[in-house]
């Protein structure tokens, strides 16, 4: 029957199945693959991949000028990338989504922009990036928030539009409110949910913009390790980078759900 | 009863996965696999066998009685390796699948040809999903770590292909302390050290950053920011030079020459699969007639425009310039010679060894041998004297 009740403990049984047959399926790959060339680097076993890892945090430089261990060297560059580009990308939509939704005169001559260029993938305009913002951190921060932008400013202006009711507006201002504290008191708070769950979407694309621009250009970060990496042919370090990627994407994941819990618990229920 | 159906279910599912993950790796090692089954599916006895020659069965191309099979070639736009896709234009080989040209079905093999960017290639080939690879004495090193491999064919070398192109900076040393942009940890960033080096100055003095060739070209001809000198090579050299007028080539390969080397390499578990040495010779004479073909003078032009074509949309007079650029080794004498060649062996290797190791593209320096199999990383004339004497005959 659709939908039916399992119980507890076998629905955290069947996961933990899944996951072994995952892990064990891996192994069984990975020494199949040994058996047919002995060097192979291509499925990394487990003990190989521990190798990575600590060639991972291995330590850099020499003992005068050390550097930092490529994988922190790595996460740095991209989490602060990341992190500028989205604070930047989602401030800047917020302000726009916010008053294109109250105010029909910005609008007019915003929405078809907006909803046009929300339609052209970052990564195709890479090339226009390099020429208009270089190669350094200004190229990684405007492709990453220009890149949320659009698509962001869209759905939160539709958030606007759609979950604050005339009634609720016409109410605050019945009762006295100001411009300002209609946007604040009234709208703001209504579509915060919203908002929270927009930038939790918009975390996936951003990182793909990310790491395909340190693909293409940059001397550290994840997407570049990726790169050089697979190009001379160390797998496993590959592999534990990818699994880095998924759980930075998880970890995001939850925290946002966790701050819509605390700023929205009026969200929760419905 | 519908419970367990549920289970039966997702047990079911759970496998599919599995068995997709298995057909997903199952590419790397299908060739053998397929080779075998389409042998048998023509005959079911073995090929050698009196029984399968007499057997009149379905007679393919060629003259053996046996399916062709099929072996991967990834190659990447360059002039020496632009040869195999204008062979595949002229109909020597066809790059397709299943589909044979005239050398093709000479040696009975079937040629797949693969077109990525160079760094794509040497993953392909990493990972065995390529027999064989079009890439330079430096870079194979790095792959010969995790896949034994023979070098079967030199098919060009360097002299300016490979250059440091600067706009605003005069004179080596002012370059110093400036970025240059290019592919980090491979040729490029080889022939960087090695030129400054020659030129004597420290490398270290010079840095080197990461950037994809073409892009960096790119970002270089559109004046950006920070990108003052590139280390590429062609066509990116040439289309740089020309679409920048304050631009101009610092330093090039031609410093060293005869140090970085353009090769075809096969994997050596490739090479021993059955048809392997046919994927070989077949390879070797396709790039001399090609060679040939360059070199007469009535299909000259017609074979420098038909390279051109698949080398970044090069017209003749740009590819007249890229064949002296790229020294093409036309003559099977002159590859033997090379590989054969005392400085080769105990010079050029030794250095390139030294750099892949300085920069980890291997922990420790590779096994390398010269003709006699040994090494990891076999240098092999065998079938390029193999063609000079059925050219002889």
């Amino acid at each position: 029957m659709i939908r039916r009740v399992i119980p507890t403990w076998l629905f955290f049984a069947l996961a933990i199945a899944g996951v072994s047959v995952l892990l064990v399926s891996y192994e069984f790959l990975s020494q199949r693959q040994t058996r047919i060339n002995p060097k192979q680097t291509t499925i990394p076993s487990f003990e190989k991949l521990g190798e990575g890892v600590k060639r991972m945090f291995a330590k850099q430089g020499t003992q005068e000028n050390p550097k930092p261990p490529m994988f922190w060297n790595d996460m740095r560059a991209t989490l602060w990338r990341l992190f500028i580009g989205m604070g930047i990308g989602v401030l800047a939509s917020v302000l726009v989504g916010v008053l294109m939704g109250a105010y029909r005169w910005i609008e007019a001559p915003l929405s078809p922009i907006v909803m046009f260029l929300s339609k052209i993938p970052p990564t195709g305009m890479m090339p226009i990036y390099f020429a208009i913002a270089g190669t350094d951190q200004r190229m990684f921060t405007s492709m990453v928030a220009l890149g949320i932008f659009f698509s962001m400013t869209q759905s939160i202006y539709q958030s606007v539009r759609d979950n604050v009711t005339d009634e609720a507006i016409n109410k605050a201002y019945t009762l006295g409110a100001s411009e300002s504290e209609v946007i604040f008191e009234v709208i703001w708070k209504q579509i915060l949910p919203n908002v929270i769950d927009c930038i939790r979407a918009q975390i996936g694309p951003a990182m793909i913009f990310l790491i395909a621009a340190e693909m293409v250009v940059s001397d550290a970060g994840l997407g570049y390790q990726i790169r050089m990496q697979s190009r001379v042919l160390n797998m496993n370090i590959v592999f534990v980078y990818l699994l880095v990627l998924g759980l930075i994407g998880v970890v995001a994941e939850y925290s946002l759900l966790w701050v819509r819990r605390r700023l929205c618990p009026w969200f929760e229920g419905t | 009863m519908k419970m367990r159906f549920d289970t039966v279910k997702s047990c079911s599912l759970a496998l599919c996965t599995v068995a997709w993950f298995g057909t997903f790796q199952g590419c790397t090692d299908s060739k053998p696999a397929a080779s075998n089954a389409a042998g048998s599916t023509a005959s079911p006895t073995p090929v050698n066998s009196p029984a399968a020659v007499n057997s009149p069965g379905p007679v393919s191309a060629g003259n053996s009685t046996s399916k062709p099979a099929t072996f991967t070639l990834a190659w990447s736009e360059y002039p020496s390796w632009s040869i195999f896709g204008v062979a595949d234009e002229v109909g020597l080989i066809d790059g397709k699948e299943g589909q044979m040209g005239s050398i093709e079905k000479k040696y009975n093999v079937d040629i797949k040809l693969v077109l990525a960017s160079y760094d794509s290639c040497i993953t392909l080939y990493g990972n065995s999903q390529a027999d064989g690879v079009c890439i330079t004495n430096i870079d194979i090193l790095g792959a010969a770590g995790s896949r034994n491999s023979v070098a079967i064919l030199p098919t060009s070398t360097s002299a300016g292909a490979d250059a440091c192109i600067v706009a605003g900076v005069n004179s080596i040393e002012e370059l110093a302390g400036k970025p240059t942009r290019g592919l980090e940890k491979s040729v490029s960033q080889y022939c960087f050290d090695r030129c400054l080096e020659k030129l004597g100055k420290n490398p270290a003095d010079f840095p080197f950053s990461q950037m994809d060739p073409e892009q960096a070209a790119l970002a270089f001809q559109g004046k950006n920011d920070g990108i003052n000198s590139i280390m590429v090579w062609n066509p990116f050299v040439m289309q740089s030079i020309r679409s920048r007028s304050d631009a101009k080539v610092l330093f090039s390969s031609e410093t060293i020459p005869e140090e970085i080397i353009d090769m075809v390499v096969l994997g050596k578990d490739s090479l021993s699969k059955p048809g392997g040495d046919a994927f070989a010779k077949a390879l070797v004479e396709t790039f001399y007639t090609m060679t040939q073909r360059m070199a007469n003078p009535k299909t000259s032009d017609e074979t420098l425009i038909g390279i051109g074509a698949r080398f970044a949309k090069l017209e003749l007079e740009d590819m007249k310039t890229i064949v002296q650029q790229t020294k093409f080794f036309s003559d099977p004498n002159d590859a033997k010679r090379l590989f054969a060649d005392e400085r080769f062996q105990k010079e050029t290797m030794p250095l390139v060894s030294k750099f892949c190791v300085k920069y980890g593209l291997t922990t420790t320096p590779v096994e390398l041998s010269y003709g006699d199999a040994k090494g990891l990383m076999d240098f092999s004339t065998k079938y390029i004297s193999g063609y000079a004497e059925s050219q002889t005959k």
